[in-house]
């Protein structure tokens, strides 16, 4: 399948970093300021990764009927969210749903519900009494029971319903009952009176005026009593459609809830335990109960036979990859003696202190020795430059290379800064005739990261703000970068050439804060010295 | 090419982007549970040869390449630590950095091949964090998922963004760009434990479930997928695009077997390799060989073969 071209065809520039950003990277990326901004229009408008599908209405309500459910309303919003993605709902979708339901609170993650709304609409019936005061808060959305049965929305005033029916239906199949009877006892009569007509005609045809009369309103009234049992018939099964309709949606929200309140319990006993003593706590037993989950929703421990839940360097805790049922042969026995053990509360004795600290935070990451390699799709900005400047010194290298071992010493008397001219110049040459926008950092020098993230909507993402806004404070930064940064790239070659002078002017030492020595400031050096031809 | 024997239990392979003929294996001690883990740098040829190794104080899960440098490569660590290993230092300067950062165990991490500046981190702490090799600290953190991320995958055209894939049954696309996820996959009924993009499609997109199956879906509609990929038998742990061709994907499951499907076929299974013994949980497909795989699993195992061939036959 070749690369299709409905996506913005431009192949130099994708996506390129915010127009603030790219001023500084001007000068570097002047010649490709074009195809950018032609990419950045096509880009954000027509992204093609975005919904674009209108804000759906029926599943907008369904939400609003999820959210307003009481039980729902005491769950965090996190895990509201989640059920109504899980459902399909897009962000807007649920959004709008967040907005409609009378919780002002709501992306938020809080639990507690809003009570001042509530107490205005609850209602001094007997219907209210009935409920336990704590749904009494939440019945806001609550519409009179008499006229919610038609629209089939969920109400509180349940019972109160049911009964207010039955004694409706009662009501109408006695009266039904009576005046049915009383149509009978007429007709009866007029048969008998048929019967024994030319005796007692006048007589007969009298009565049977009364009794029409009479007969006449029972029918009418027999057909509106009908007419109100049948109503009452469709009312009431409409709310039961609706009440299961709820009870499904509930019991779905139950279960997950009650997965989380086992795994919460389950956390919390195994942080007993761990207070308590050194034991690890037991295995929890893996439910297989979940409605639709088979054993792997959150409260489940991964594996078949559940697992230890320290934290820290101990075994796993309690949300690992959700395993099914693995292959019960040669992996369970070695792998269920391990499980044991931890269960048992012996480490498994052959873990060794390892010590894998990073040695040096400011180890400079030093100059790839070649060229990314073009990818067999495309898309790949490194593309462009096929320089083969740097090909000279790696024409050994290509296939493996060696560490570094030889070069470490070298052996000659030259500086190694100023040995470093000859390749610092062939890059800079080789910078202007790459393209990649941000693949090289830019040569300007206050930019210290090759890709700076646009400024982020204020109300998110403080930590990305402090961190681009503060990057890392050093004494003398204003003029140069710190260490690592400035040997992060390749091409940033001319920064590193101001820092190794200031090193070398300030005999080695750089004052920098508490993670820096000057040990490593002079081991960068060393290294420097090794790695550059 | 025979096969290359780990001391500890394998949970990721990764082909170097620069040299046809390096791999890069994590394994964990004690199947990932609890231990140490390590890191080797595998030389490939008529026999596999180890050309270094890092041990790290916990389990390795994930491990990516850069891909502006040829040496450097990230370590995606149990305790929630990355450790990027720069191969042209010696082992004593090694790891250059170590970012811990993440609550939770870091699960997956994958490299920018576009911008190649910057990487992500999906971790069992629910977020996905951004990072650059030369900050110390992440650039963005990206908590919308309400369980654990196990997966991030940079879409191969578009350099901001990304999908990830997550055990609360959604798979979620963003753009760095943006503060949130732009698309919310609610791709399976189960956790989703991988995800990966066509490389030739830049709208298709795969993910790989615990309910045994692969599906394919195209972002511009996503309500339905375009393939449903069933044949595991268990869950399904990863799933990898081919570099060479659009429509060939390889996945590894719990079913210890390695799987190769071309989703646009009817019968979409068009092969399957049985050679693990436990737990296949790491497969990958060279960028630089046209069909040369490699795949790990808990049997402590490491297979490299060309595609239409055997994995065991040497």
């Amino acid at each position: 399948m070749a690369a299709t071209g409905d996506a913005p065809p431009s192949s130099a520039g994708q996506n390129p970093p915010d127009p603030g950003v790219s001023q500084a990277m001007q000068p570097s990326l002047a010649d490709h300021q074009v195809t950018k901004v032609d990419a950045v229009k096509e880009s954000s408008p027509t992204s093609v990764f975005v919904n674009s599908e209108p804000i759906r209405e029926d599943q907008v309500e369904n939400a609003v009927k999820f959210l307003s459910h009481p039980k729902v309303r005491g769950s965090p919003v996190i895990y509201r969210r989640s059920f109504l993605e899980k459902k399909g709902l897009t962000k807007e979708e649920i959004d709008e749903a967040f907005r409609r339901v009378p919780d002002p609170s709501p992306p938020v993650a809080t639990t507690q519900p809003v009570v001042t709304n509530s107490d205005e609409q609850i209602k001094a019936s007997s219907n209210a009494q009935q409920q336990p005061p704590a749904q009494n808060l939440q019945s806001t959305s609550v519409i009179p029971a008499s006229s919610v049965p038609k629209k089939g929305r969920f109400t509180q005033f349940h019972w109160s319903h049911v009964l207010f029916a039955l004694g409706f239906f009662t009501a109408s199949g006695a009266g039904t009952a009576v005046l049915f009877k009383n149509a009978i006892i007429p007709r009866l009569k007029l048969w008998i009176r048929k019967v024994v007509l030319e005796e007692e005609k006048e007589e007969g045809m009298l009565k049977k005026n009364d009794k029409r009369s009479i007969e006449e309103e029972a029918a009418a009234a027999a057909k509106a009593a009908a007419i109100a049992a049948a109503d009452v018939a469709r009312a009431s099964q409409e709310m039961l459609i609706a009440t299961n309709e709820e009870k499904r949606f509930f019991e779905e929200l139950i279960s997950t809830l009650n997965v989380q309140v086992r795994e919460m319990k389950s956390m919390s006993n195994s942080i007993k335990k761990l207070e308590e003593g050194q034991s690890i706590s037991r295995r929890i037993i893996v439910d297989e109960q979940d409605y639709q989950r088979v054993s792997l929703t959150s409260s489940q421990l991964p594996y078949t036979n559940g697992k230890a839940n320290n934290d820290s360097h101990s075994a796993r805790s309690l949300s690992p990859p959700a395993y099914v049922e693995p292959s019960v042969g040669v992996q369970s026995k070695s792998y269920g003696e391990i499980m044991d053990m931890i269960q048992n509360g012996e480490n498994p004795f052959n873990i060794r202190d390892v010590n894998d600290a990073s040695s040096n935070p400011d180890q400079p990451v030093l100059n790839p020795r070649s060229e990314p390699r073009p990818k067999p799709w495309g898309f790949s900005r490194s593309q462009n430059s096929s320089t083969n400047v740097l090909d000279t010194q790696e024409s050994g290298n290509i296939s493996s290379y060696r560490l570094p071992d030889k070069q470490l010493n070298g052996d000659d008397p030259v500086p190694w800064w100023q040995r470093q001219n000859p390749r610092i110049t062939e890059i800079e040459s080789d910078n202007d005739q790459k393209s990649g926008p941000s693949n090289r950092l830019g040569i300007e020098r206050p930019v210290q990261h090759s890709w700076v993230p646009p400024q982020p909507p204020p109300v998110a993402m403080l930590e990305a703000a402090a961190a681009i806004r503060q990057p890392k404070k050093r004494p003398y930064q204003k003029e140069e970068m710190t260490d690592d940064q400035s040997l992060a790239r390749a091409p940033d070659v001319t920064d590193e050439l101001q820092r190794i002078t200031k090193i070398s002017e300030s005999g080695g030492f750089v004052d920098t804060d508490g993670e820096y020595s000057q040990v490593s400031s002079t081991e960068i050096q060393k290294e420097d010295n090794g790695s550059y031809l | 090419m025979p096969v290359f024997k780990t001391p500890f239990n394998g949970y990721s392979v990764k082909f170097s982007p620069f040299y046809e003929n390096q791999l890069a294996v994590a394994t964990s001690q004690n199947f990932g549970i609890l231990g140490n883990g390590r890191l080797h740098i595998l030389q490939l040829g008529p026999i596999i040869t180890e050309r270094i190794a890092f041990d790290t104080s916990d389990g390795v899960y994930d491990i990516c390449w850069s891909e502006s440098h040829d040496s450097v490569i990230v370590a995606a660590i149990a305790d929630g630590s990355l450790k990027i290993y720069d191969l042209s230092l010696p082992p004593t300067a090694n790891p250059i950095r170590s970012l811990h950062e993440h609550a939770r165990e870091c699960h997956g991490v994958d490299f920018n091949t576009v911008r190649k500046d910057s990487f992500l981190s999906a971790s069992w702490d629910d977020t996905v964090k951004l990072w650059t090799v030369d900050r110390p600290a992440s650039v963005r953190t990206l908590k919308e998922h309400a369980y654990c991320v196990y997966s991030v995958a940079w879409n191969p055209r578009h350099a901001d963004v990304f999908a990830s894939a997550s055990g609360d049954c959604t798979a979620r696309i963003w753009d760095v760009r943006e503060p949130g996820s732009t698309m919310i996959l609610p791709a399976h009924e189960f956790e989703i434990l991988s995800c990966d993009w066509n490389k030739y499609d830049d709208c298709i997109i795969a993910t790989a479930s615990v309910d045994k199956s692969i599906k394919v879906w195209d972002v511009r509609n996503y309500r339905v997928p375009v393939a449903v990929l069933n044949g595991h038998g268990y869950a399904v742990r990863k799933v990898k695009f081919s570099p060479h061709r659009g429509s060939l994907i390889a996945s590894c499951s719990y079913d210890m077997t390695i799987c190769l499907w071309d989703y646009m076929l009817e019968d979409a299974l068009i092969g399957s390799h049985d050679h693990h013994t436990e737990f296949a949980v790491g497969v990958d497909m060279s960028v630089l060989v046209e069909g040369l795989l490699a795949s790990t699993g808990w049997d402590e195992l490491v297979y490299v073969w060309q595609h239409g061939t055997d994995p065991r036959a040497s």
